[in-house]
């Protein structure tokens, strides 16, 4: 009999000629990749066709959810000239980023592999729902649609929901308890316009009270579905009311709204406003928009950028463009920023840059549509 | 604490003894006790590992045991002793994996699995993970024995699609 403290360790080290390691079964090969951060899947996906389709297994992301492991993860949607399918992209970290001391953060949008299209392709509304993302009517040939598609984001495979009562071009969609709101999306404003309510446990459609104005955005402010078009228009699902925002309450809110983007992160609303130049935030005690401090470090966006805000996990993520002169203007550079955002005990919020970079170079003729973040 | 022994004899032979508490933390062996097919004079024998393998799963039994027992005693600790004694553990832990090579972390990997030991297979995976998520395709495929079953053409092709983005 032996005790352990006896026993010899293992060599510690382990020798280049040595025995390869042991293969492991694809349960605990599961258990491990489903520890790793999804921005390294893409590269992992390479590494053999067992690896490819494990990360695209169900199970695979069972596991992240009972480890808790789950995080945001960022999609963009681009349209070029050049092809009839919007084309996906994720963003991922390159290999080797921390051996490497290169100015480069490693980051990139990789374009993902989608076997099928939807019917639908263009004019959509798209929210995240957990691991999907959901594209809400649109146009297809010219004319309006009701369909409804959802791409999901752990197989990247497209499928068909159930079609909406209503046919929509650009919709305004928004998320809330397990609900898309859909409001909107009509070339011309009648009072027969109703919202629609997409019950994600039930998967239906329910018509929901006839819209007071026209739409064209849409946002989640405490618990409220606030609608944008001209006049600004509050729903509130408890009491299944609309109710107008006096106007003069939200100060520049409703002015020129689509040309400023925007989003709510932890139920504070944020937009990137041309007119100043600058992130801003909402502050619905005092009712006016405040700027958002410690983003020094962010480059001034020309007047022509495409700015998009998304709520990643807590954080946000900036996208922008800008030319690149090199090209003689026919590539445009795509970057985008992580900001950690922080409340001061004065309720101020700061902006932390995490990093930035450009994470794809473009065709000028490319179309930003949209940034979305899906949790996996 | 009651200090019951119990034998356990590797796939080449050698035998250890174990605090019986300290061996339910594999659920197999916890479930052989509980349905008292434990002969006490007796070695329970473990096809599946080795004499060098189980000597790490003894010490990290032995090292948790003393850490639950720990839980009881100080079930209204400070939140500042819990953190410390948390960061005792990771410690450990952490200086428990890093002195063991790749290709042994994979064999108690499996003895874990084996035996059925969730929190030592949590700690290899997790450092598996951390092993390989910043590691090119090719470094992975190293470490997990993986040959690179895409043809050609599929790896040309893949080669095309990434070009810019792993260039």
């Amino acid at each position: 009999m032996s005790s352990p403290e006896k026993k010899t360790k293992p060599p510690t080290k382990q020798s280049p000629e040595s025995n390869p390691n042991p293969s492991l079964p694809n349960d605990l090969v599961v258990s491990c990749l489903a520890r790793v951060s999804r921005l390294h899947y893409p590269t992992l996906s390479l590494v053999s066709k067992t690896f490819q389709s494990l990360i695209a297994s169900p199970d695979l992301y069972k596991t992240r959810s009972l480890l808790n492991r789950t995080e945001s993860c960022l999609y963009v949607c681009l349209e070029f000239l050049s092809d009839p399918n919007p084309r996906w992209f994720t963003l991922f970290q390159k290999p080797n980023q921390t051996l490497t001391k290169e100015k480069s953060s490693g980051y990139a949008l990789i374009p993902i592999s989608i076997p099928n299209s939807p019917h639908v392709q263009y004019d959509r509304g798209l929210v995240a729902v957990g691991s999907n993302i959901y594209a809400i009517g649109g146009t297809i040939e010219n004319a309006d649609s009701s369909s409804v598609s959802i791409l999901d984001c752990r197989t990247h495979m497209w499928h068909e929901a159930p079609s909406m009562w209503m046919k929509r071009n650009q919709p305004a969609a928004n998320v809330l308890d397990g609900k898309i709101y859909v409001a909107g999306g009509f070339k011309d404003f009648d009072d027969s316009n109703w919202m629609e309510v997409f019950d994600l446990k039930t998967q239906t459609w329910e018509l929901a009270k006839r819209c007071k104005s026209r739409v064209f955005k849409s946002t989640v402010l405490e618990g409220e579905i606030y609608t944008f078009g001209g006049k600004v228009v509050a729903y509130k699902p408890k009491e299944d009311r609309w109710e107008a925002v006096p106007v003069g309450k939200y100060l520049r809110l409703d002015v020129g709204w689509g040309l400023i983007c925007n989003c709510v992160i932890d139920n504070v609303l944020y937009c990137y406003n041309h007119s100043v130049a600058g992130i801003q935030h909402y502050n619905s005690g005092i009712r006016c928009w405040i700027d958002l401090k410690g983003l020094e470090g962010l480059p001034k966006f020309a007047g022509s950028c495409n700015v998009k805000l998304v709520d990643y996990g807590g954080k946000m993520a900036i996208f922008w463009n800008t030319c690149l002169p090199s090209s003689s203007y026919k590539s445009k550079s795509i970057w985008c920023a992580v900001i950690s955002l922080e409340k001061s005990k004065t309720k101020e919020i700061w902006g932390k840059i995490e990093w930035l970079d450009v994470v794809l170079t473009v065709p000028h003729t490319s179309k930003f549509v949209a940034a979305l973040a899906a949790i996996l | 604490m009651s200090s019951n022994m119990i034998m356990l004899k590797s796939s080449d032979g050698a035998s250890f003894e174990i605090e019986e508490a300290a061996a339910r933390k594999s659920k197999i062996i916890a479930n052989m006790i509980e349905v008292e097919c434990v002969d006490e004079d007796k070695a329970i024998p473990l096809q599946n590992v080795t004499g060098n393998i189980l000597a790490l799963v003894i010490e990290y039994c032995n090292k948790h045991i003393v850490d639950d027992d720990d839980d009881v005693a100080t079930e209204e600790a400070s939140e500042e002793e819990e953190e410390a004694k948390k960061k005792k553990v990771d410690d450990w832990e952490a200086e428990f994996m890093n002195s063991m090579s790749l290709e042994t972390m994979f064999e108690l990997l499996l003895a874990a699995n084996y035996l059925n030991i969730k929190s030592l297979i949590d700690l290899v995976c997790q450092t598996i993970a951390n092993n390989i998520k910043d590691k090119t395709p090719e470094e992975v495929r190293k470490i997990f024995s993986i040959e690179n079953d895409f043809t050609p053409e599929e790896e040309e092709e893949i080669r095309k699609e990434n070009a810019w983005a792993f260039g």
